[in-house]
């Protein structure tokens, strides 16, 4: 097991915000070390209420607008000859079906730290150990 | 556990039961003494092992709100305990959900074309021409069966048909999507099945909610997207309707005029009479028309207030009951006054459906018939559920008794 100052991680150490160590209501003050290459993959971003973000989370959102904003142009261009027509109908069910995937996106990250699921599997690792005095 | 009963042919009438796990097959051997040579032979009787207990119940549910994530089954998985959710470890786009007792699976990984080729052949996901019912047919029915399937997984950000995941049979299987009951032979493995019908005003007003904070979607965009794939609902998804064994029907307000905000909604629960083990919800006598608004002397309510309406009809020629809710509820205590007049909800304790209403305050629909009807629905499936258990059980006493 590496061992490691706290003082060399280039990220906060806690798990909810970057403010460190403030005791949050619920529970006495939780310290979370973090092994570099989990830290290294989740920036301290603050998107969607303050959660961290996975990079590839981030990517998959960026992803998603960027191909709701094109198929909605291709859309509005295919069905601008014939409404009516099949090819317009395929176009719009993408669109709508892209615009699922992004809700359905958003609510999954609403208000997920995405070290909880890891860590309510797996509380006995470096990630998940709760520390209370 | 399954149950196995040895019928032999002669008049000992020796009832043999054993416990069996799933996938385990004994081989049962007996000894028959002939009277004329020893030799030995398996006796020929009829070894009749019913794995019943094992099957698994499918519950169908029409939807046009995505897959396997939405309120309806968050609600339902949670009546059962436990949260679902997708599979440990396997294929982050999963649109599986896994719980302790339920299994929810997203009919679009039955896509037979993947984005591209539906693309080519010009049909929508709406159009069965989309879809693989052979297989949804097949591999429902050996989940049902007690037999672990390898489900083809639709990957609704790629738009692709990735590799597929393992399902094993649960004790409750849930099938979503926009077809479950097209296919006759998938409706006939069906236990229950459920229809959520959102009226158009509404659907247009959720579906701004949903969308219009997107980069790339304008009011424009979105009434398009309804209104292109339209057709194509009204062909094939929305005459499901007349087979689903309880209906969810979404409309707008009539407390308030002209409202088209779909904030205020109306909901009607439309429950098909003489389905086996379901008995509708009623409202002070069944078969009888009510109309009830509780809010009054005991109860003060925010404008606009609570209606209720209950009352027998014809629905695509069935006998139907239906119960419906104009409204909302603003505070728990006028929650728990319409819970305690409600009958047939199948809870097991007062104030269920009001602990699942708040379990889960944060959900859409949570102040309105939307979320009230779900948890209801929960609970009536919950009591479905263990009555087919009940019956399954009982079954080989009857025979231990023949």
């Amino acid at each position: 097991m590496a061992s490691f100052a706290i003082s060399n991680l280039p990220f906060s150490t806690t798990r909810r915000h970057p403010k460190t160590l403030t005791p949050s209501p619920s529970r006495s003050i939780q310290l979370r070390i973090s092994r570099p290459c989990v830290a290294a993959k989740a920036m301290a971003m603050r998107g969607g209420g303050g959660v961290a973000k996975f990079k590839g989370t981030q990517r998959r959102e960026r992803l998603l607008t960027e191909m709701i904003e094109k198929k909605v142009l291709e859309a509005t261009e295919v069905c601008e000859g014939n409404k009516d027509s099949d090819e317009c109908k395929v176009a719009w069910d993408e669109v709508e079906e892209v615009s699922q995937a992004m809700a359905d996106l958003r609510r999954r990250m609403e208000n997920q730290d995405p070290l909880e699921s890891f860590c309510s599997e797996n509380p006995e690792t470096d990630e998940c150990r709760i520390y209370e005095d | 556990m399954a149950i196995c009963t040895v019928y032999t042919p002669h008049a000992l009438n020796t009832h043999l039961g054993f416990h069996q796990k799933q996938h385990h097959h004994f081989l049962f051997y007996t000894r028959k003494h002939n009277n004329n040579n020893s030799r030995r032979v398996v006796n020929n009787s009829e070894i009749s092992c019913s794995a019943d207990a094992d099957k698994t119940v499918v519950i169908g549910l029409a939807a046009d709100s995505g897959c396997g994530k939405s309120t309806f089954m968050r609600r339902l998985t949670s009546v059962f305990g436990g949260a679902a959710e997708p599979p440990k470890g396997g294929n982050p786009d999963s649109n599986t959900l896994i719980s302790d007792m339920t299994t929810v699976i997203c009919l679009d990984d039955y896509h037979s074309l993947d984005r591209t080729g539906r693309k080519e052949k010009g049909v929508t996901a709406l159009d069965p021409r989309a879809n693989d019912f052979d297989l949804m047919y097949q591999q429902v029915k050996a989940i049902k069966d007690g037999v672990a399937v390898d489900k083809p997984i639709y990957n609704h950000v790629t738009g692709l048909l990735d590799p597929p995941e393992l399902i094993k049979p649960p004790k409750i299987l849930v099938i979503e999507g926009l077809h479950p009951m097209f296919d006759s032979r998938v409706r006939d493995l069906l236990d229950f099945s459920i229809y959520l019908d959102i009226s158009n005003e509404v659907k247009f007003a959720w579906k701004i909610q949903r969308d219009m904070a997107e980069r790339g979607h304008s009011l424009e965009s979105i009434k398009a997207s309804i209104e292109a794939r339209k057709p194509d609902f009204d062909a094939y998804i929305d005459p499901q309707k007349q087979y689903a064994d309880a209906v969810i029907e979404v409309l707008p307000t009539q407390l308030i005029p002209d409202d088209n905000e779909g904030k205020v909604l109306r909901v009607r629960l439309i429950m098909k009479e003489g389905v086996k083990l379901f008995n509708p919800v009623y409202l002070f006598d069944e078969g009888s028309t009510i109309s009830w608004i509780p809010c009054g002397r005991k109860l003060t309510c925010s404008y606009p207030g609570i209606k209720f309406s209950y009352a027998p009809d014809t629905y695509f020629g069935h006998e139907v009951s239906v119960l419906e809710m104009d409204g909302q509820f603003d505070r728990l205590d006028e929650l728990i006054y319409v819970e305690s007049h409600l009958s047939n909800i199948s809870t097991k304790f007062y104030g269920e459906v009001t602990q699942q209403m708040l379990k889960h305050a944060d959900f859409p629909g949570s102040n309105n018939g939307t979320g009230l009807f779900q948890t209801i629905i929960g609970l009536k499936i919950r009591d479905l559920y263990e009555q087919i258990v009940a019956s399954r059980a009982a079954a080989p006493l009857e025979a231990a008794k023949a």
